[in-house]
């Protein structure tokens, strides 16, 4: 019985049996004449790549959003989106890459710089000029959905409410990811008090940007020295036997699977890392099989009536492989109506959708998720796990987003759904 | 998946994991249950006659295993899901009988049962044909197929419209261009171009690309506009006959509560002696586990995935490694003719079964007690020359469902 796929990147081309499924369920060329499609831009393309050439023959493959949806319709087990994602890297060192796709790379800097002062990045960022002027200079399109600075971040929160937490013999550790450190850190809450509700004592050790951005931009070497630091400081955990969880399933894929694989790293240090790390619904889920997770769950109710909960799976459970466990997790709540969207993307892709030649494509290939979305009548929330599709789907429906541990806190009756925020804290 | 309908049907919790998107994407979206037989040049007329016979000769045919009954059985529980799905599929109106309808290339391809957007392209009946082709799209030639089916004594003529009428993208794709087509300026102008083209009296062949999602919209809007029956003709896939009929069970069987996880590989499983507890598949980090009391496995052939080979001859089942009939040796592989009438050993080979659809070894033993195995991955059949592969798909994913069920 062996483990692990014994195919790696490279090698899958040679699986390509050339019956465009691939192309017939890409929400991309579906709907622009840029990008020519997966079988085209991937396996076939790839026949023209050499490793260090200096033309890329196929520029198109730039507009692939990496959503991996012919990942997981190909037959055969092409791994069409990664090697898309190798090949934007050498379009990357063959070309150079501009200042926006560098500053939407840097969100754990933008995010730091910011948090500084809050207010005044956020009136910085937020107003109309400013968003016309990185639109023209940049590149980022004011449509976009930019975050809110939050007035504390979450290292804030971990400091001021550290007497508080909950010491225990049971750990796991927590990795947050940028957006939840300065942006949404209740998303961060909602998850410690589950996770201490259930009776875990939380570790969140110091950490950096999981790198992510910086490998979907073809900026592989900052990518790397990103996860590199990551290994650094979380693999002896990992080696204690700690899994590592996290609420972001970008960042906790790219530990898993994509900086090892994109990379090429497979040294024991990066392997222990990637087999302890998990999603933390993922995770919540295993407990739940094990009869391990705690049940005492308060009806979700709106105006007394149970609630209407559409729930969308982001693309990166796709790349996970792990089904949908937030689906699986959140049915134990009683009486809460979830609804299911099986449109196959958002549209924004991580930073995708922010860059402006690209925002249209990714509004039009998030449109059969929006009119699912508002075709379920008059709801409070859209439950989606990865931050930038919350946000693009709080853009194209206008319907507040909220991350599935909220609901999952808010059920244990240690959230308030509507502030945001934990209840019982000062 | 015939499986899962007819197991959840039943009151069966199931889950369906899959590396990948399948057969149904590639072929026709008919049901083909026995179209020829080894050895003989004539395409079967009356596929339950045929099927008779498989039972007599007592081999390991699956139709022979089942018996006419069983598979007939099948194929009417097949009826009733395509009406459930609301995409219904009929046969020729005689029992047993094959019907005939034409390939894109204007041969007579014998299968058992249509959707009915192919119906109307029989070719027992008389009516002339106007066989319509887009210039620029080339996927599908309608002179070819149109002259083909002249030569065979058949009325038929070609007609080829613009591209444009419909998308003025260069890039297109079977399944966007059903999409497209279900726009109503798009469908308008293509209405009202055939309505120009056709004589009286004809019926319009276009290739398989009319609507998804809104098939029955464009289906009506031509028939009417044109007065004309219309009929789809099945062209190189992807298959969007076949897409929309996996679409709509797909959803209808969420709907009913079976869990599809699809893009999800196999990669080993545990077992407590003749008991298969869990299998496993890959994920981003570690291998996830399935439970489940009863195990299906419908991995299909060499061509579905379910049979894997190495260049040195080695032919083995990719998940259980369950013992095959396939020739271990490559030069036992092939025969010396590519086009050998008797069928080509290696892609007749599969998965020997019991009575009861479990799998057995070389003495008739079975492997696990609570592992089935259906449609393609079955040894004694090659359903690509037979043009069987959906019906023994359908016939036996529905069977194995019934004794998995007759264990509960």
């Amino acid at each position: 019985m062996h483990t692990t796929s014994l195919l790696s990147v490279g090698n899958t081309l040679d699986e390509c049996i050339k019956c465009n499924i691939c192309t017939s369920y890409c929400p991309v060329s579906e709907v622009t004449d840029k990008f020519h499609g997966p079988k085209y831009s991937g396996p076939q393309a790839e026949r023209f790549r050499e490793l260090g050439q200096v033309r890329s023959p196929d520029h198109s493959v730039d507009y692939c959003s990496g959503c991996r949806v012919c990942n997981e319709v190909c037959p055969t087990g092409v791994r069409i989106a990664e090697i898309n994602a190798r090949a934007r890297a050498q379009i990357a060192a063959d070309r150079g890459i501009s200042l926006r796709n560098r500053l939407l790379g840097r969100n754990e800097m933008i995010g730091k710089l910011g948090s500084y002062v809050p207010a005044l990045a956020n009136l910085a960022m937020h107003n109309p000029i400013s968003r016309i002027l990185a639109e023209k200079v940049v590149g980022i399109a004011r449509g976009a959905p930019l975050p809110r600075w939050h007035a504390e971040t979450l290292n804030g929160w971990l400091a001021r409410t550290g007497d508080r937490r909950l010491k225990s013999a049971q750990k796991v550790v927590y990795f947050h990811g940028c957006a939840i450190q300065y942006y949404e850190p209740f998303v961060a809450q909602a998850a410690i008090a589950v996770l201490e509700h259930n009776g875990y004592e939380v570790i969140v050790p110091p950490q950096n940007c999981c790198g992510l951005p910086m490998l979907s931009n073809g900026e592989f070497d900052a990518g790397e020295r990103y996860h590199r630091g990551n290994v650094a400081r979380l693999a002896g955990f990992a080696r204690a036997g700690y899994a590592i969880v996290s609420s972001s399933p970008s960042c906790s894929l790219t530990l898993k699977e994509e900086a090892p694989e994109l990379l090429d790293k497979h040294d024991e240090a990066t392997l222990i890392l990637k087999n302890a790390t998990w999603d933390i619904f993922e995770w919540l889920r295993e407990l739940a099989d094990e009869g391990k997770l705690r049940t005492d769950f308060q009806p979700l109710t709106v105006d007394g009536r149970p609630m209407t909960l559409p729930y969308h799976a982001p693309c990166q459970y796709r790349a996970h492989r792990v089904g949908k466990p937030s689906l699986d997790v959140l049915r134990l709540i009683p009486g809460l109506d979830l609804r299911e969207s099986h449109a196959r993307c958002c549209g924004i892709a991580g930073t995708y959708g922010y860059k402006t030649e690209k925002f249209e494509i990714a509004l039009e290939v998030g449109q059969d998720l929006f009119e699912y979305i508002l075709a379920q009548g008059d709801v409070p929330y859209v439950a989606c796990d990865t931050e930038t599709c919350r946000w693009q789907i709080e853009v194209g429906t206008g319907v507040p987003n909220r991350h599935p541990i909220e609901f999952l806190a808010a059920a244990y009756g240690l959230y308030d759904l509507d502030k945001r925020r934990l209840k019982n804290e000062p | 998946m015939c499986a899962a309908y007819a197991a959840v049907k039943a009151g069966l919790d199931v889950r369906i994991v899959a590396k990948g998107q399948g057969a149904t994407h590639w072929h026709a979206g008919t049901i083909d249950v026995l179209g020829y037989l080894p050895r003989e040049d004539a395409p079967i007329l009356t596929a339950f006659d045929a099927m008779n016979r498989l039972v007599q000769d007592g081999g390991e045919h699956p139709y022979a295993i089942l018996g006419v009954d069983a598979v007939r059985a099948a194929l009417d529980d097949f009826i009733v899901l395509s009406d459930e799905i609301r995409l219904p599929y009929r046969g020729s109106g005689e029992e047993g009988r094959n019907l005939r309808l034409p390939s894109p290339v204007g041969a007579a391809r014998p299968l058992f049962l249509a959707p009915e957007a192919q119906l109307p392209g029989r070719l027992d009946s008389g009516q002339p044909m106007l066989v319509v082709g887009f210039e620029g799209f080339v996927g599908f030639y309608p002179k070819l197929m149109a002259d083909n089916l002249c030569a065979q004594g058949h009325a038929a003529r070609a007609a080829f419209l613009p591209l444009s009428l419909i998308t003025t993208r260069r890039d297109f794709n079977n399944v966007w261009l059903a999409e497209i087509i279900e726009d109503d300026a798009n469908l308008n102008r293509l209405a009202e171009a055939l309505a120009l083209l056709v004589r009286p009296g004809e019926r319009i062949g276009l290739p398989a690309f009319l609507g998804f999602r809104h098939h029955e919209k464009v289906m009506d809007r031509l028939r009417q506009a044109t007065g004309a029956p219309i009929f789809e003709i099945p062209i190189l896939p992807p298959s969007v006959p076949g897409i929309r009929f996996h679409d709509r069970l797909a959803r209808y069987l969420t709907h009913l509560g079976v869990r599809i996880e699809i893009g999800m590989e196999v990669i080993g499983f545990h077992a407590e002696g003749d008991q298969i507890r869990w299998v496993e598949t890959a994920t981003s980090a570690r291998p996830l586990k399935h439970r489940a009391r009863h195990f299906l496995l419908a991995t299909g052939g060499i061509l579905g995935g379910g049979i894997d080979s190495t260049a040195a001859g080695r032919v083995w089942e990719t998940i259980f490694d369950l013992p095959l009939t396939n020739p271990q040796q490559r030069t036992h592989w092939f025969r010396p003719h590519f086009w050998d009438p008797a069928g080509q050993p290696v892609f007749q080979g599969g998965v020997r079964v019991d009575q009861s659809l479990q799998p057995v070894d070389a003495s008739g033993n079975r492997i696990y007690a609570n592992l089935w195995a259906a449609g393609g991955i079955l040894a004694g059949t090659d359903p690509i020359q037979e043009r069987s592969l959906e019906g023994i798909a359908v016939s036996t994913g529905m069977a194995a469902a019934r004794k998995i069920m007759s264990k509960e």
